[in-house]
């Protein structure tokens, strides 16, 4: 009987098989949200681990199991990875239970990213609401980070009150930065706001940006994303002109546990970043 | 290339395996037939296929991948190692195999499943022709030819004197070479040893290339699905016996200072399959059920121009309510 062919699997991992992270900052950003810093235990990995900006990754705790989040830390900014995290289940819940010096797993990076390439030389518009900002922000410290590369940048940005507000250092730092434009709104204020008040696709019509040779990203709740696309069309933006990311509940991340998909296309492994051209030609109605 | 064995000798060839391989034989055990170790059991005419799809060989539906020590703040990850071993299935059906061949694919690519490529290289399959139309099945219309296929390392063909044998791979080759057990045989008694099948339909229920023509058509008619699914009940069953059905979850087992990650089966009929914190596309039946359809025969074949279904009819048969596929699939076709 012929011998079979084994593949050497000493050093190699398992595809499902995470890294060792540990956390070394935690920053509370609103009530139910939180930013973990996290550093590579294999001190070659920090050197080696690559990514870009849209891309996702599978993070564990231990005993828990894995939830989905994208990296919202630029790849311009090595040393450490971000991601943010809101209280919503089991996964997230234990997450915030976690300190700093405490170890979580990570796979990925998975999925494609926001398409730099063709921001180059654009005016770009960067929508978000709530912690949808998350990815936008590795996006922005990328492009900051490369600023001459680029013309107009406006950031409009939105949540439900002040106290919603995520990444409170980074709104401060790009409103005193004077290369960008930066609004901030909130569907209700206080006797303190001093940003605008009143939807993010509302608040977007009144500033009525122009779509010459502009790019339009947006990330944050469906609900918002769904009207901000349909204010994108108003004001002249060309579905091409306009970049999202979708979310769906993803397990593996590899395009193989079979639920993250949206008719053939997987989030996982097509998405999560799309143009508004790919999504309003989708088949399914499903996300 | 043809060879040919008798009953007798095949059994003792078998027996003879055992040295080098696990080998297992279909068996019946408490009156549902499976997939057993060999212990020159006989070899029964009414077999037909096993009760579960011998997926779970390959994929099994609970598969630990590593585990971890923990303790003092510290944590150490400790990967296992894929199944290992070689390994012999006699008796599979060309419908089963297929399966395993439409599954490949899934778990290779960019990103390779160890566990389950694994469990496909160390496993010879060794195929038989059925003599009987299984309850349910459509594998007719779906393409497969219950008594011939290239999905095996060798596939037999049972005689009034004993098999006949088609080697189909180097690896089949190997196995059957040697004169103590196979004799050479011809083309011509190959062919001489295909029979005719029990209860065999003497027209298709439907025309698969029509189903594929319209899946995508069909795809937005929310009446259309509502009303397929109308009496389906989520229970999972045709998901869990289905040869193809590989959607899985990854779950972790904790226990005081030491744990484990699986991987193990889902089903796209559950309602918290796609469930996220404030979204659930498809919290509605209909839902579920046209993915499941769809994922088949649509989806799937988009992806890796082969159709996720084998027509073994295990869903069909085993459904409470009845729910039909086939009946699914002819109004698709119409």
């Amino acid at each position: 009987m012929n011998q079979l062919p084994t593949k050497a699997l000493a050093g190699e991992l398992s595809i499902y098989q995470p890294h060792l992270m540990e956390i070394i900052r935690v920053i509370p950003e609103t009530g139910d949200t939180k930013t973990f810093h996290i550093q590579f235990l294999d001190s070659a990995l920090r050197e080696t681990f690559s990514f870009l900006s849209g891309q996702f990754a599978e993070y564990s705790v231990f005993g828990e199991g894995e939830a989905t989040f994208c990296i919202s830390s630029s790849p311009s900014r090595r040393g450490h990875l971000e991601f943010s995290v809101k209280r919503v289940g089991r996964v997230t819940e234990a997450l915030h239970q976690l300190n700093q010096g405490d170890i979580i797993g990570l796979r990925g990076p998975y999925g494609n990213h926001f398409p730099l390439d063709q921001l180059k030389g654009k005016d770009l518009l960067f929508i978000g609401g709530g912690i949808g900002l998350a990815p936008l922000r590795s996006l922005i410290h990328n492009v900051l980070d490369n600023r001459s590369d680029y013309r107009e940048i406006t950031i409009l940005y939105g949540a439900r009150s002040p106290q919603d507000l995520c990444f409170k250092y980074d709104l401060e730092t790009w409103s005193r930065n004077p290369a960008v434009k930066m609004i901030t709104t909130v569907d209700a204020g206080d006797k303190d706001w001093k940003g605008q008040v009143g939807l993010v696709p509302v608040v977007l019509e009144e500033i009525g940006p122009s779509p010459d040779g502009a790019v339009a990203i947006t990330c944050g709740p469906p609900i918002m994303i769904r009207y901000t696309l349909r204010s994108l069309e108003k004001l002249g933006f060309l579905p091409s002109q306009v970049w999202t990311t979708l979310e769906m509940k993803m397990k593996c991340g590899l395009g193989k546990c079979g639920r993250c998909n949206i008719g053939p296309l997987y989030v996982c492994k097509d998405g999560p970043v799309f143009s508004y051209e790919e999504i309003r030609n989708f088949s399914s109605d499903e996300f | 290339m043809y060879r040919k064995i008798t009953g007798e000798k095949l059994k003792k060839w078998l027996a003879g395996l055992k040295a080098q391989a696990e080998v297992l034989a279909p068996a019946r055990e408490n009156g549902l037939w499976t997939y057993r170790n060999f212990d020159r059991q006989d070899f029964s005419p009414n077999f037909q296929n096993s009760h579960l799809p011998p997926k779970a060989l390959f994929l099994e539906s609970l598969r630990a991948m590593f585990e971890w020590k923990s303790g003092d703040g510290s944590l150490r990850l400790n990967p296992l190692s894929p199944p290992d071993g070689q390994r012999v299935i006699f008796g599979l059906k060309p419908c089963d195999a297929k399966a395993l061949k439409i599954l490949e694919p899934v778990f290779a690519g960019d990103y390779q499943d160890v566990f389950y490529l694994r469990n496909l290289s160390r496993t010879l399959l060794l195929g038989q022709a059925c003599r009987a139309q299984c309850e349910g099945s459509f594998c007719g219309e779906m393409g497969i030819d219950p008594q011939d296929s290239a999905d095996f390392d060798v596939f037999f063909r049972e005689t009034p004197e004993g098999y006949i044998a088609r080697v189909i791979t180097d690896r089949g080759n190997a196995l059957t070479g040697g004169r103590d057990f196979f004799g050479e045989a011809s083309e011509e008694e190959w062919n001489l040893a295909r029979g005719q099948i029990r209860g065999r339909r003497e027209k298709h229920l439907f025309d698969l290339e029509r189903v594929k023509a319209r899946a995508a058509e069909y795809f937005p008619d929310e009446t259309f699905w509502k009303r397929v699914s109308a009496k389906c009940i989520n229970c999972g069953i045709c998901t869990y016996l289905c040869p193809t059905c590989h959607c899985f979850d990854l779950c972790d087992l904790q226990m005081p200072g030491q744990g484990a990650r699986f991987r193990c089966s889902d089903s796209c009929a559950f309602p918290d399959f796609t469930k996220m914190a404030v979204h659930n596309p498809r919290e509605e039946k209909w839902r579920r059920y046209r993915q499941r359809v769809s994922h088949k025969f649509n989806f799937f074949y988009q992806n890796f121009q082969a159709i996720a279904c084998v027509g073994c009819g295990r869903c069909v048969a085993h459904c409470p309510v009845n729910l039909d596929l086939r009946e699914v699939l002819l109004e698709v076709a119409r």
